[in-house]
């Protein structure tokens, strides 16, 4: 599938580990909270999410401001407190995992336990909620959105959150 | 253009500052030739704005279709407003055998 007018680039992205091979590359991204909001605004629309807003705060917390549309209950708003978990490293740990530290009470948590199957379908592929984390499978994630062969790449990755500003860690690496 | 493409060239990029890129990009040689034809074939073909400099004592009922049409607005950023907040610590190029590598630090300024 041609992603661009460019056979180059399709190259690039159509085999990347190949085209390169050698490639070690450290990147640092502190994405601010009006950066990072300009990203949510930007995803699919086929979500039960109606509104998405993150608020990054210092001692590596952020506030995820949410409303969407909920099985049985309808629409719902919360504003929920994550902690950001271990880093994702490749091919051992593809996990990025939000632990869910406030704002889902104790009837959202029962209710999400027993929705979890109807959750799951609604949620793009590689994303589960339950009611103590957020997970995002990055490779099935990746798969998704219909850039698979670009996992391979990913040694780590990790985020962490500052006052006003998440900060992404990426390694990429490609042996 | 995508939209947070967008707004980063709406506030010249005040929103990456303190990104940093630091390591080696290796290219393998095949990749390399690809694009070299692609820049030879792009330099060749002949551009809209050539063919819109018409001759100014063409013949009335000579078609112009590009010098009336205004110029179309980019679809691709321009890369000198993101080059001029770089701040390049390191730039190195040199080659192996089939590969071209670049060894690369840079950040964009606070």
């Amino acid at each position: 599938m041609a992603i661009t007018d460019s056979s180059t680039l399709n190259a690039l992205f159509t085999q990347p580990a190949a085209a390169l091979t050698g490639t070690d590359l450290q990147i640092h991204l502190p994405l601010t909270r009006v950066l990072l909001n300009e990203i949510l605004a930007a995803r699919p629309a086929n979500t039960p999410i109606r509104e998405l807003l993150i608020d990054p705060n210092d001692r590596n917390r952020f506030r995820v401001h949410l409303t969407a549309e909920a099985p049985i209950v309808g629409t719902v708003s919360r504003q929920i407190r994550l902690a950001p978990g271990m880093p994702v490293s490749f091919p051992d740990q593809p996990w990025l995992e939000f632990r869910i530290e406030e704002g889902l009470g104790f009837f959202d948590r029962s209710l999400i336990s027993v929705l979890q199957g109807q959750i799951e379908k609604r949620l793009p592929r590689g994303i589960e909620l339950t009611s103590k984390n957020l997970r995002i499978h990055v490779p099935a994630l990746l798969a998704y959105l219909g850039y698979q062969q670009l996992a391979p790449l990913i040694e780590s990755l990790e985020i962490k959150s500052e006052a006003s500003r998440l900060l992404v860690n990426l390694h990429l690496k490609a042996e | 253009m995508h939209p947070v493409l967008q707004h980063l060239m709406d506030t010249n990029f005040a929103d990456l500052s303190g990104s940093r890129v630091d390591g080696r990009i290796a290219v393998t040689d095949d990749l390399v030739n690809l694009g070299l034809h692609e820049l030879v074939a792009a330099l060749t073909k002949a551009s809209p704005a050539a063919k819109a400099d018409a001759p100014a004592n063409a013949p009335e009922n000579t078609p112009t279709p590009y010098a009336s049409d205004p110029a179309p607005k980019s679809a691709t950023p321009d890369p000198k407003a993101l080059l001029r907040k770089l701040q390049v610590e390191k730039l190195q190029y040199r080659t192996e055998s089939g590969r071209t590598i670049l060894e690369i630090a840079c950040a964009v300024e606070k």
